[in-house]
């Protein structure tokens, strides 16, 4: 009980953050939020609070089960899949109650994803590339598509090695290419907000700066949420960074959110500080 | 004392190393003969399958000429005629599997996709798997009882479809809910995350990537179809009628090749001197339908999956 109020302590003190403010103005905000997986048998996340501000780049670091990928698949409802999960408190999209919204179809057109393992559809590039304009709820009209495949293409820094085999299967890249293909497929629809789960995790350290790359560059346009485990990475490439760990109960908590040069540098929670020194050695 | 410990140590190194390198050589050894052994059992299958076919060939080519595929046999000429038999047996195919391929494929989406663990589902397997391992025969009788007297559709190539349907039903569902679930989850959690519905996943991605799965259950349901007896004497009937051959219409009684055999061999034609002649050749005639039948499959599946895939 008493670490449990000393945890509590802990997290007021770094929340909310008094340098998130400002102009950040937030996208995506938690508060109090729990979640359970097995029908409430489970509790993976614990009281998260925490505001992602708009066309940012948010990092979310801790070890492996403590919560980082559910909290970022709870932010597109991808656990609707899941049967027996079920959460508590809020989570709001541009204020907005996501787990309120009747239609996900509706969440997931301003919130896309990008997967760790790169998961090019067995089509042609260019196919895969307009698949999200040709579904029913993106409604982009059809002489448009042609356009907006080449934009995405450009964006996603893809279109100089691919723009003269389109009509080759997104399958026949490379795992660089075939991550760029897919960062370019959930951009060419125009979210608002880009999940990343581990983007980088199935790639050699060139592809994977490549993406870096492109990560900061689409910052200027998207508000980005990347889980990672790589915590150069995280402080190579985000701006606020989000320390999950796991409680006594074994569900995963938020133990720090801030900028992420203080994160790296200052830590507040003595936990922040061992997880980082320790990887660092 | 520090030197007889170190050389005894020593001794039991050796002994040791000996013992691995032994362990080692019983290893490959046992390898080696495991390795004989499959490629044995592999030729042996090889062997089987070229003897079945060459055989089958060897006693039936030399009745099959272009008269014997196109004409219509009688219970007296001898020389045979199988044409309206063949024309019968495609029909039928045709006619089976147009039911059988949207029931099943929906069945086996719904058990892939949408069905969510609980009493339904199980109770829906655990019919699919008895149903699988019923014999044909009793197909054969309940198809009897339902299509020809309570339906009232009498022996006749729709009795006969409706029968095989419900026989193969099982099997596709089975090899096609195989294939769907075999479509790697990362396209599902992709396409969803683009907004799409579950039946557009579904439609546009998960269909076409199964599909090579599905063809092969439509040609296993196909092979069944063809060399199927009992269920269609009894739903079919073992005749064609002179003035309905070439028939397309769906209640004329028929005659499948591989009833046609069971005809010639089995039951009889008094009046047929050649009668074994026109069953081995119409046996040759099965056997190539099937094999024309797979090879045409195989091809088309494996095209399918290269353009999928694309050249790397």
């Amino acid at each position: 009980m008493t670490q449990l109020q000393q945890n509590d302590n802990l997290l007021t003190k770094s929340l909310p953050n008094p340098e998130l403010n400002g102009d950040l103005s937030p996208e995506i905000e938690a508060r109090n939020f729990n979640f359970y997986y097995n029908y409430g048998h489970f509790k993976a996340l614990n009281n998260i609070n925490l505001t992602v501000p708009r066309h940012k780049i948010s990092a979310f670091i801790g070890s492996s089960g403590c919560g980082k990928s559910t909290f970022l698949r709870a932010i597109n409802r991808m656990h609707d899949r899941t049967p027996g999960t079920s959460s508590e408190g809020q989570l709001l999209f541009e204020g907005q109650d996501i787990n309120a919204i009747t239609d996900t179809t509706d969440l997931r057109k301003r919130v896309g994803m990008i997967f760790q393992q790169p998961a090019p559809f067995p089509l042609s590039i260019f196919d895969n590339v307009a698949y999200g304009m040709r579904l029913e709820a993106q409604r982009v009209p059809k002489s448009e598509i042609a356009d907006r495949v080449e934009q995405a293409l450009r964006a996603a820094v893809l279109w100089k090695e691919v723009h003269d085999k389109l009509d080759q299967s997104g399958l026949a890249l490379s795992g660089g290419q075939q991550q760029r293909l897919c960062i370019a497929r959930a951009i060419a629809v125009e979210p608002a907000v880009l999940l990343m789960d581990e983007p980088c995790a199935a790639l050699d350290p060139i592809a994977t700066l490549k993406i870096e790359d492109l990560i900061r560059e689409l910052s200027q346009n998207y508000t980005i949420l990347i889980v990672t485990h790589n915590m150069e990475q995280a402080s190579r490439v985000s701006d606020f960074t989000a320390f999950f760990t796991i409680d006594e109960n074994r569900a995963g908590t938020l133990a720090e959110y801030g900028p992420t040069k203080q994160i790296f540098t200052k830590p507040r929670d003595r936990r922040t500080e061992d997880y980082i020194t320790g990887r660092f050695g | 004392m520090s030197n007889t410990l170190l050389e005894s140590s020593n001794q039991w190194i050796k002994s040791d190393l000996e013992d691995s390198k032994r362990t080692l050589q019983r290893h490959k050894l046992a390898d080696r003969i495991a390795t004989v052994v499959m490629s044995l059992a592999a030729l042996l299958l090889v062997l089987v399958l070229l003897s079945v076919i060459s055989i089958l060939l060897y006693k039936g080519l030399s009745t099959i000429s272009w008269k014997f595929l196109t004409s219509a046999g009688t219970f007296t000429e001898a020389g045979g005629g199988i044409g309206p038999q063949i024309f019968v047996s495609v029909y039928i195919l045709f006619l089976s599997l147009l039911f059988t391929t949207p029931l099943g494929v929906g069945a086996a989406i719904y058990l892939a996709e949408y069905a969510k663990p609980g009493r339904l589902t199980t109770a829906i397997r655990f019919s699919t798997e008895t149903l699988a391992s019923v014999p044909s025969i009793v197909f054969g009788i309940f198809g009897a009882i339902v299509f020809l007297t309570i339906m009232g559709l009498g022996y006749s190539v729709l009795s006969g479809a409706l029968t095989l349907t419900l026989l193969n039903l099982p099997l596709m569902v089975r090899i096609a809910e195989d294939a769907i679930r075999a479509v790697p989850n990362t396209y599902r959690e992709a396409s969803l995350a683009l907004a799409g519905t579950q039946w557009e996943t579904i439609r546009k991605i998960i269909l076409p990537a199964a599909l090579p799965g599905i063809i092969t259950a439509i040609v296993l349901t196909g092979g069944r179809i063809i060399g199927e007896t009992a269920p269609l004497i009894l739903t079919t009937g073992t005749t064609i009628s002179p003035n309905a051959q070439y028939s397309l219409n769906p209640f004329q009684t028929g005659e499948t090749l591989a009833v046609h055999i069971w005809v010639l061999k089995i039951v009889g034609v008094p009046g047929l001197k050649d009668s074994q002649a026109v069953a081995d050749g119409t046996a040759a005639v099965l056997l190539l339908i099937v094999l024309i039948v797979n090879i045409g499959a195989a091809y088309l599946s494996q095209r399918l999956q290269k353009n999928q895939r694309g050249a790397r």
